[in-house]
């Protein structure tokens, strides 16, 4: 075992630089999520949901926060699967989140893709939630902001189960066949 | 996946409750890949095996049928459950893995079919991989199993030759490799904050931020740290993260530091382990290391 404590024996703990807590992780690129999913898919083709689809599926299962991006998955035999991007609500701002099904419906994989934090007044504050707007993949993560080796942070993740439960639906009754 | 280092892949996937993070470099890129997928399924698998949340787990099924007849078990929860006990043992029951009922109760934990009689460690036998309650009662490992379970992560990635890397379960963390990581800690309570913690090489850390994560309990806020003694509610704006060999014991070892302060000092080196208690005074936060080392 090899540490070092950074927190004085006796005395008082130094903030991290930011004292207002905001954490922000990106993890995959929806490109990156498809062809981790489906590396034999020949293309993946976008999917219109019909509106009346979706307000059916809100009344069993709860509103949709974002329209899911759906793209049906081709590959050399026919419809291989599913891939749909969408967003949940964590402890305040977004997750977004990619589940793959194949063509049965079944669960894949379910990633997040892009994981966003504020604590404390700074959700109160235009400019830090400005921060999180416009981010894709390709922007570099900020150490001092990133949830990479914070210990004592409990990240929800209870919603994105919800989420993934309204999908199901949808793949169910709209997508299936 | 997305890189955050030219030799580095970084997933995150949700078990357990939490965000879990996998970070992994130092091989080739197909098998940090594959690696990365292999910590992940190891998570996936005590998941399954010892959810608390879940009613189709093996642990469910355990408490269901423990107290009517000895149960085989699977190797994960026989592991489990000798170090739950091994810990309950060594501190007098201040951690104990039966506090189950009392965390339902406050709704954090699905009920139990039948309301559980005033149990204790003492009522869980385990001999020969079977398992016997004394009288019907809640095992839950939530803390520790999610602590096992990166554990089980960091070794199956390291077996598929992973030379460095890090698996975050919602603050249960493991780091190995040659470089050392700082590893910041955020308190819990109205005074939340983000402090650099440590720098780990090979080690496991947990912390326990109980101010920052209460539920409404009849009117009064709870913590999630039940005090096995009087099975209440422990009411502290305590932060204890505690640094040890593993990351299972690490997440133990947290609740009875926060339970008994300075007084857990001899347990916590008897683990090989070390640990910080961080107290909100006054805008600030006062630290304390055990066992006590020269300032």
């Amino acid at each position: 075992m090899r540490y070092e404590w950074l927190i004085p024996a006796a005395g008082f703990a130094a903030l991290a630089p930011q004292a207002q807590v905001a954490l922000c992780a990106e993890y995959a690129s929806v490109d990156a999520a498809q062809r981790k999913a489906f590396p034999e898919a020949t293309a993946f083709e976008p999917v219109i949901v019909a509106p009346e689809a979706k307000a059916a599926i809100a009344r069993d299962a709860g509103r949709f926060v974002v329209d899911p991006k759906v793209w049906r998955v081709r590959g050399a035999a026919g419809t291989q699967g599913w891939f749909i991007v969408d967003e949940v609500v964590g402890k305040q701002e977004l997750i977004t989140y990619a589940l793959a099904l194949d063509a049965a419906g079944t669960v894949v994989a379910l990633d997040i893709l892009v994981y966003r934090e504020t604590h404390g007044d700074a959700i109160r504050l235009p400019a830090w939630r400005g921060q999180f707007t416009g981010k894709r993949a390709s922007d570099p993560v900020r150490l001092d902001t990133d949830i990479r080796n914070v210990s004592g942070a409990t990240l929800s993740c209870r919603h994105v189960t919800e989420g993934v439960r309204r999908l199901l639906l949808l793949h169910e009754r709209a997508l299936r066949g | 996946m997305a890189e955050v280092a030219n030799d580095e892949v970084r997933r995150a996937q949700n078990w357990l409750g939490t965000l879990v993070e996998i970070r992994a470099g130092g091989a080739a890129r197909n098998a940090l890949d594959d690696g990365v997928a292999a910590g992940f399924a190891a998570i996936a698998a005590i998941h399954r095996a010892l959810s608390g949340h879940a009613a189709d787990s093996e642990l469910a099924a355990l408490n269901r049928h423990a107290a009517h007849a000895p149960q085989r078990v699977s190797e994960h929860l026989r592991r489990v459950l000798a170090c739950a006990l091994d810990l309950a043992r060594a501190s007098a029951g201040v951690f104990d893995p039966t506090v189950g009922g009392a965390l339902s109760a406050l709704g954090y934990l699905p009920p139990p079919r039948e309301p559980p009689a005033p149990a204790s460690w003492r009522d869980v036998e385990l001999r020969d991989g079977r398992v016997r309650f004394a009288r019907p009662l809640t095992l839950d490992f939530d803390g520790i199993a999610k602590g096992y379970a990166v554990d089980c992560a960091m070794t199956a990635m390291r077996a598929r030759g992973i030379a460095h890397g890090c698996v975050n379960a919602g603050g249960d963390l493991r780091v190995w490799g040659a470089a050392a990581e700082t590893v910041h800690v955020r308190t819990g309570g109205p005074q939340g904050a983000l402090l650099p913690l440590a720098t780990l090489g090979d080690a496991a850390v947990a912390t326990s931020a109980y101010g920052g994560q209460r539920r409404s309990s009849g009117g009064r806020y709870a913590t999630p740290l039940i005090d096995p003694r009087s099975a209440l509610p422990v009411m502290s704006t305590r932060t204890v993260s505690v640094i040890a060999p593993t990351c299972m014991v690490a997440d133990a070892l947290t609740k009875i530091v926060a339970l008994s302060g300075a007084r857990a000092a001899r347990l916590v080196a008897a683990y090989g382990a070390s640990a910080a208690i961080l107290t909100p005074t006054r805008g600030r936060w006062r630290c304390t290391t055990l066992p006590r080392r020269a300032a």
